[in-house]
C-alpha cells in the first residue's frame, strides 16, 4: 500500500511540489543577488559618491568637471553592479538549467532501478 | 448523531506513519541506503562490474522515500470539513482512541502541547481536572461537539488540546461557578486558546525564510559616516529575520506612516503620544515592515533604513551650538546623499528647546522639514507638542503629526501576550494569564509616570523577579509592586478578610470604649463594601465622624486601619486646621517628586489606609471643594495631572461642629438618631458644612460623651498599655480598686472627653512607676500596685 502511495504521490503532488521547490531555490538566489536592485539602479553613481550640480552661474570649466565626476561615479557603480549581476546571473541560469534537467528526470526516477537492471544484463561497464 | 473519533481516517494514518518514519533514525538510514548503494555501484562500475548499474538504480528508491516522508509527513494539514477527526491537531491524533472515557480524555490533554500550554498559564492543574470529572458525562461525545463549537468561535484552525481542556470545563454543568472560583470566565479560556493559536502561528512563521533584499541590496545607497557615529541603525536588528513579532495594533498607525512617506510633500511624521504609549515599538514595527521584501509597501520605501539619532552623544561631542548646527547639517547632507535613510528623533523636543541636554535647532530643521527632501520620524509627548506649538507655530505646521494613544485594556492584553515569550525567554519563567491581567490592573492603577501598554509591560518584566517555583502569577506581579513601587496592594487572603468582616465590632472594640452606634454603622458599611454591594469606583468608605473632643473619633480610625489594614501605620492623617486658605489647596496635591507628604504623594505610595481628615470643619472652602471629587469618583489628579486613586482607602474627616449641641441632648436622653437628624440640618443651616458635601459621605457618625463607666474601661485599656511598655522589663502596674476610683474623678471631665484621663494616667502612675523602678523598689519579675498613697494627684 506504503509503495502504490509513494508512486502516486510521486507523478502527482511530488512533482507539483519538487517544481514548487526549485521556483523557490531560484528565487531566494535572485534575492540573494539583488537582482531586481541591481537592474533598477544599474547607472546610479557607486554608492551615490557624485558631486553637487552644478548651478548656473558656475564655469563651464567647473561645470565639465562635475559632469565628468559623475560620469566617472556612475560608470563605477555600472561596473561593479554589472559584475554582480554576471555573477548572479550564472549561478541562476546554471541552477535554472540545472532544476529543469532535474524536473524532466523526475518522472524516470522512479524506473531507475529497472534501467539499473538493464544495463547489468546488457553488462555495460565503462 | 454524537460526534466521535474515527480511528480509520487517513489523517490518523498518516500520522502514526509520521511517528514511526519520520525520525532521525529512519531518516538516517533511508539517506544511509541511499549512500551506499550510489557509492557502491559506482566502485563496481569502476572495477567494470555491471552489476554496479543496479546498485545505482536502486539507489533511487530510498532517495523517493526520503522525498515522501520529507514532504508529505512534514505536516498533516486539516481537511476542510466539519468532521471531528479531520480537524484534529496532529498530537490528538495519535493520542486519541475510538473508545475513551471523559477521564482517559483528561488524562491524555497534559501530554500536548497546547493542553499543557493552557493548564500551565489558567493554574487549571491536572488535580482540579480530577476532581472535576465526576461531574462530566462519562462519553467523550458531548465534549467533542463542544470542542467543534469552541473551535469555530475561536477561529481556530485546528481542534487542540487547549480546545478540548476548554471543553471539557464548558461541559461541567456548572462550569460558571468553577471558573469563578478561580476568578476566571470563559471568555478568559478563550483568549487562552486565541494566545496558543497566535504563538503557534509565530513559532510556524519563524520557518519561513525572510527575503531582505540580498547582497547588493545598500550598493545604490551612499556612504553616511558621520550618521554612524552619532545614531544607531534600528533596521540592522531586522534583516533577514523575524526578529520582532509584527503587532497588529500598530498597523494603522504604520500604514499612515507609509501613506505619508510615499507621496511627495512634507517628508515626516510627528508621533505624539504619552511615555509608554508604545511610539517606539511604532517605529520599530515600521522598520521591520520595510526591510521585509514581502512587505505590501510602495517600492521607493523597500529596504529604507531607520537611524535614531542619539541627541545626548550629539550635543555633548559639539562645543557650541555653531559645531552642533554644523554637525547637523553634514549629517543631513549625508542623509539626503544616501536616499535610503530615514532619520528618527527620539525626545524631538531636545531639538527644538534651550537646556541641560537640548538645543534649539528649529530654525535649522523647520526648512528641512518644509522641503521634503530627507524623511524624518520625530517621537515626543504630547505636552511637549503643545509647547512647541505655542512656541514655534511655524514648526508645528510643518509635521504630519500623528497621534499615539495609550493602548485599551483588551489590546494591552494583547500586547503583552505579544511579549510574554520574550519576557519568558529570557528569565527562563512562566506568565499565568491572571499575571496579565494583574499587571494592567496594578500598573493602572499604581504607575503614574508612564502610559499603556508600556507601563503593564514594565511590570510584567520586573514580575519574573518575584517568580515562584519558575511561575509567575498574579502575586508575584503584587509583589512586584510592593517591593518595586512601596506601595502595598495586598490586605489579607479572602478568607481573613471575611472574617474580619463578620467580627469587625468585636475587633474594634477590643481597642475602643462604648460608642457601639458608630462602631456599628461602620462595620455595616465596610462589610457591604467588602461584599461587593456598593459603588466600586468609590473609597472603601468615606465616614464624617461628629462629637466633642475626646471621645474616640481619632482613636477608631485608628483601630480601623489597625483592623482593617492589618497596622497603626497605615493611616494617612491631615490636620485640617493646616489647610485653612486656598493655596492651601496646592499642598493636598503635590507631586511625590516635590512634597513626599502631599495627599496625593501619600495616597500613591500607600493607597490601603485609612485617611483621617482631623477637624474638617476647619478647612478652606477650596480644599473641601478639591476634595468633594475624592469622597464622590475615589480619585484625584495630582499637579501634574496624574490620576491617585482613593478607591482602596477609607476616608475618615472629623468634626467637633455641633459637640455643645450633642452633650446636651445625649444628658438629656434625646436618642443619638434623633440627635443626628438635627444635627445636620442644623448644621447645613449654620453654614458650616454645605449638603452637596455632606451628601458625599456613606455615614455620619455621631460620637456620644463618654459616662464615668466608659472612662472606667479606658482607664483599664491606658493601664494595659503602660503593662505592654514595661513588657521587656518584666514589671506590670495593677492600680487598686481606690486608685482607679480616685482617677477617675479626677479624669473625668464631660466636655473634654478622654483627654484629661491620659494627661492624669501619665502625671501620677507613669510617674509613680518611673520613680519605683529608679529607686530599686520594684525589681524584674515584681508587680507594682497603685494605692491611692502613690499618686500624687
Amino acid at each position: 500500500m506504503a509503495v502504490a502511495e509513494i508512486f502516486l504521490w510521486w507523478y502527482a503532488a511530488g512533482w507539483r511540489t519538487f517544481i514548487q521547490k526549485n521556483r523557490n531555490a531560484i528565487s531566494s538566489i535572485t534575492d540573494f543577488f539583488s537582482m531586481s536592485s541591481l537592474i533598477r539602479t544599474l547607472f546610479k553613481p557607486y554608492r551615490q559618491i557624485s558631486a553637487e550640480t552644478a548651478n548656473a552661474n558656475s564655469s563651464l570649466d567647473l561645470k565639465f568637471h562635475m559632469f565628468l565626476d559623475r560620469l566617472i561615479s556612475r560608470f563605477v557603480g555600472f561596473c561593479s553592479r554589472l559584475i554582480l549581476l554576471l555573477a548572479g546571473s550564472v549561478i541562476i541560469l546554471i541552477g535554472g538549467v540545472f532544476s529543469l534537467i532535474l524536473i524532466i528526470l523526475w518522472p524516470f526516477i522512479p524506473l531507475l532501478p529497472i534501467v539499473g537492471i538493464i544495463l547489468t544484463v546488457m553488462g555495460v561497464t565503462f | 448523531m454524537s460526534v466521535t473519533f474515527d480511528p480509520k481516517n487517513s489523517r490518523v494514518k498518516k500520522a502514526h506513519q509520521k511517528r514511526s518514519l519520520n525520525s532521525p533514525a529512519i531518516l538516517a538510514l533511508y539517506s544511509i541506503m541511499f549512500i551506499c548503494f550510489l557509492a557502491g555501484g559506482i566502485s563496481l562500475l569502476v572495477m567494470k562490474i555491471a552489476l554496479g548499474w543496479l546498485f545505482i538504480g536502486l539507489s533511487a528508491w530510498p532517495i523517493m522515500i526520503l522525498f515522501w516522508i520529507k514532504n508529505t509527513l512534514n505536516e498533516i494539514p486539516v481537511k476542510n470539513t466539519e468532521n471531528f477527526t479531520d480537524l484534529l491537531s496532529e498530537d490528538l491524533l495519535l493520542l486519541l482512541k475510538a473508545q475513551m472515557s471523559s477521564t482517559d480524555l483528561i488524562k491524555i490533554l497534559p501530554k500536548t502541547p497546547s493542553g499543557v500550554f493552557l493548564m500551565a498559564r489558567f493554574q487549571l492543574n491536572i488535580d482540579l481536572m480530577d476532581e472535576l470529572t465526576p461531574s462530566l458525562p462519562s462519553e467523550t461525545g458531548p465534549i467533542y461537539e463542544k470542542a467543534l463549537a469552541i473551535r469555530e468561535k475561536t477561529n481556530s484552525e485546528e481542534i487542540t488540546g487547549a480546545i478540548l481542556v476548554v471543553a471539557i470545563i464548558e461541559n461541567l454543568p456548572n462550569f460558571e461557578q468553577v471558573l469563578s472560583g478561580l476568578k476566571l470566565d470563559i471568555q478568559d479560556l478563550y483568549q487562552g486558546i486565541n494566545w496558543y493559536n497566535y504563538l503557534h502561528g509565530i513559532v510556524k512563521d519563524a520557518k519561513k525564510p525572510v527575503r531582505s533584499g540580498g547582497i547588493a541590496r545598500d550598493l545604490a545607497f551612499g556612504f553616511t559616516p558621520t550618521l554612524q557615529q552619532f545614531a544607531v541603525n534600528l533596521s540592522e536588528r531586522y534583516t533577514g529575520s523575524r526578529y520582532k513579532i509584527q503587532q497588529a495594533e500598530n498597523f494603522e498607525i504604520i500604514n499612515q506612516i507609509i501613506e505619508a512617506f510615499s507621496h511627495q510633500g512634507r517628508q515626516n511624521v510627528a508621533l505624539v503620544g504619552s511615555y509608554g504609549s508604545g511610539r517606539s515599538t511604532i517605529v520599530n514595527s515600521f522598520a521591520e515592515t520595510l526591510m521585509n521584501a514581502d512587505s505590501d509597501i510602495p517600492n521607493n520605501l523597500k529596504f529604507r533604513q531607520i537611524y535614531a539619532l542619539d541627541a545626548p552623544s550629539l550635543i555633548s561631542a559639539a562645543k557650541d551650538q555653531g559645531e552642533l548646527e554644523y554637525l547637523m547639517i553634514k549629517i543631513f547632507n549625508e542623509i539626503y546623499s544616501a536616499k535610503n535613510i530615514i532619520l528618527c528623533l527620539d525626545n524631538a523636543h531636545l531639538f527644538f528647546e534651550e537646556g541641560p541636554g537640548s538645543i534649539d535647532i528649529a530654525n535649522l530643521l523647520v526648512p528641512i522639514l518644509e522641503a521634503g527632501k530627507i524623511r524624518i520620524i520625530l517621537i515626543m509627548d504630547d505636552q511637549k507638542f503643545l509647547e512647541i506649538s505655542n512656541k514655534n507655530p511655524m514648526l508645528a505646521n510643518a509635521l504630519n503629526k500623528i497621534i499615539v494613544k495609550p493602548s485599551n485594556r483588551e489590546d494591552t492584553i494583547k500586547i503583552l501576550m505579544d511579549q510574554v515569550p520574550y519576557f519568558e525567554h529570557q528569565k527562563n519563567v512562566i506568565y499565568t494569564y491572571k499575571s496579565l491581567l494583574e499587571a494592567y490592573n496594578l500598573s493602572k492603577q499604581y504607575i503614574h509616570d508612564m502610559e499603556m501598554p508600556g507601563k503593564a509591560k514594565l511590570l510584567l518584566e520586573a514580575a519574573a523577579s518575584y517568580a515562584e517555583n519558575g511561575l509567575v502569577t498574579e502575586t508575584s506581579v503584587q509583589n512586584t509592586v510592593e517591593k518595586t513601587y512601596g506601595v502595598k496592594v495586598k490586605v489579607a487572603s479572602e478568607s481573613e478578610d471575611r472574617e474580619k468582616l463578620l467580627n469587625l465590632e468585636a475587633l474594634i472594640h477590643e481597642r475602643m470604649i462604648d460608642q457601639k452606634e458608630a462602631v456599628a454603622t461602620i462595620a455595616n458599611a465596610l462589610r457591604r463594601a467588602g461584599a461587593g454591594v456598593k459603588n466600586q469606583n468609590r473609597p472603601i468608605g468615606v465616614f464624617l465622624f461628629l462629637g466633642p473632643t475626646g471621645v474616640g473619633k481619632t482613636e477608631l480610625a485608628k483601630t480601623l486601619s489597625e483592623v482593617y489594614f492589618n497596622g497603626e501605620d497605615h493611616i494617612i492623617r491631615l490636620d485640617m486646621n493646616e489647610f485653612v486658605s486656598s493655596s492651601d489647596v496646592n499642598r493636598l496635591i503635590q507631586s511625590g517628586e516635590e512634597e513626599a507628604l502631599s495627599l496625593t504623594a501619600s495616597v500613591s505610595k500607600q493607597p490601603f489606609s485609612v485617611i483621617l481628615l482631623d477637624e474638617i470643619e476647619k478647612a478652606h472652602p477650596s480644599v473641601l471643594t478639591t476634595l468633594l471629587q475624592v469622597l464622590d469618583e475615589g480619585v484625584l489628579r495630582d499637579e501634574k495631572n496624574r490620576e491617585i486613586s482613593f478607591r482602596d482607602s477609607i476616608i475618615i474627616a472629623t468634626s467637633n461642629a455641633g459637640a455643645n449641641e450633642i452633650r446636651e441632648k445625649i444628658s438629656a436622653g434625646v436618642k443619638i438618631e434623633e440627635v443626628k437628624e438635627e444635627l445636620i440640618e442644623q448644621l447645613i443651616a449654620s453654614g458650616e458644612f454645605k449638603p452637596e458635601f455632606l451628601n458625599r459621605f456613606d455615614e455620619i457618625c455621631l460620637f456620644k460623651p463618654l459616662s464615668k463607666d466608659d472612662l472606667s474601661s479606658i482607664l483599664d485599656l491606658m493601664i494595659a498599655s503602660t503593662n505592654k511598655t514595661l513588657e521587656p522589663q518584666k514589671i506590670s502596674v495593677h492600680l487598686s480598686p481606690e486608685a482607679k476610683q480616685t482617677l477617675i474623678d479626677k479624669g473625668y471631665d464631660p466636655k473634654m472627653g478622654a483627654r484629661p484621663m491620659r494627661r492624669i494616667v501619665q502625671k501620677t502612675v507613669e510617674n509613680a512607676v518611673a520613680t519605683a523602678i529608679l529607686s530599686g523598689a520594684v525589681g524584674s519579675g515584681s508587680t507594682l500596685e497603685i494605692t491611692p498613697e502613690n499618686l500624687e494627684v
